[in-house]
């Protein structure tokens, strides 16, 4: 059901019901993919500030952490797949989707597999530039967004969606950044939530609550990476519910779908 | 050119009213149909559409596979370079 036309606050607002749609067993299923994933992009960021300026030396070790991360970045697309269809699902029915959401079509899955290993080596190619990873992870969204949109599968017609669907640059940019500030509020709560945790846990006899809170300090390099792959999972959710509401929006505006729907509401309504 | 006492090759009642580019039959209005710009007689545009080809889906598949591993390798490989540019900054 499309409630409202394409703006950054309608799909956010349209997200937030489909991810609590969702949440149970789908979002746990999309964030037990992604650990894998997150945890070996945090460790090859800890080998690679270990070793500093050696870093060209440590090809090997640099490599084969490398390779293991890419290994599991299948097994995330895979969980994001599944989820996006989860998103599609909850979005046009409204309910909790079922047992039909484990079948993504293999050429729709092929099709991300292909955009979103071609936008995660652009993200890599561009890191230098800000700018070009920022349109990395656009073209990253636009991918889930559009993968159930892969009928059959091609080189070229998942590439031909993304562009298609890319018109709004000022609504997928604003939704962007509305979802980095929400991986920021993120890291600070789970930041908090360690630290109440210890705490708490202090209270239990022979727990040694002072190395804990040692350890789960911002200071601690590898708990504050592992801290910022935990809110990047966190909100990885309600980035591809934003991304598929965006496109489904998108799509409607085109066919004329969402006018018809405000119409029904305007006849219900009178 | 058509003359008044050229007939149709299908309707013999008709008077022709186009020649089809292809087996210079004449045709009359309803048997000629144009395409391109061109008159053609039923048969003859049928013969030219043939029957529409759909490519394999197996050589796209090869394509698509093909193409994710490479990407993915790359990814890799990009990933470390990147990386060993970006701490050697530091």
């Amino acid at each position: 059901m499309i409630r409202a036309p394409l703006s950054t606050t309608s799909v956010l607002d349209e997200a937030a019901d489909v991810v609590s749609l969702t949440a149970a067993p789908w979002a746990g299923l999309l964030m037990a993919t992604s650990l894998p994933y997150r945890f070996l992009q945090a460790l090859f960021l800890d080998q690679l500030i270990e070793v500093g300026a050696d870093a060209a030396r440590y090809g090997n070790l640099l490599g084969a952490t490398a390779n293991m991360t890419v290994l599991t970045i299948v097994l995330a697309f895979w969980g994001r797949a599944v989820y996006a269809r989860a998103c599609r699902i909850a979005a046009s029915r409204g309910t909790t989707p079922g047992r039909e959401t484990w079948r993504v079509p293999a050429a729709a899955l092929a099709s991300y597999i292909l955009t979103a290993s071609a936008a995660t080596l652009l993200g890599y190619v561009a890191l230098f530039t800000i700018a070009g990873f920022v349109v990395a992870v656009l073209v990253a969204g636009l991918a889930v967004g559009t993968l159930e949109l892969n009928e059959r599968v091609s080189l070229t017609r998942p590439f031909a969606l993304i562009v298609r669907y890319s018109n709004r640059l000022g609504t997928l940019f604003a939704l962007l950044f509305v979802l980095f500030c929400g991986a920021v509020v993120a890291l600070v709560n789970l930041a908090t939530a360690f630290q109440i945790g210890t705490w708490l846990a202090g209270a239990v006899a022979g727990f040694d609550a002072p190395k804990w809170q040692l350890l789960f300090t911002p200071g601690n390099r590898r708990f504050a990476l592992m801290l910022a792959a935990g809110a990047l999972v966190l909100v990885e959710p309600f980035w591809i519910a934003a991304h598929v509401v965006y496109v489904r929006k998108a799509g409607a505006e085109e066919s004329g779908d969402d006018l018809r729907a405000w119409f029904e509401e305007l006849r219900g309504a009178a | 050119m058509l003359t008044a006492a050229q007939r149709c090759s299908v309707h013999d009642q008709r008077p022709a009213f186009a020649r089809c580019m292809s087996c210079t039959k004449t045709l009359c209005q309803e048997c000629a149909t144009q395409w391109d710009g061109i008159w053609h007689c039923a048969q003859c545009l049928a013969a030219k559409r043939g029957p529409k080809r759909e490519r394999s889906p197996v050589f796209a598949w090869i394509g698509v596979v093909t193409a994710s591993l490479f990407l993915l390798y790359a990814g890799a490989r990009v990933m470390v370079w990147t990386g060993a540019v970006i701490a050697g900054l530091f």
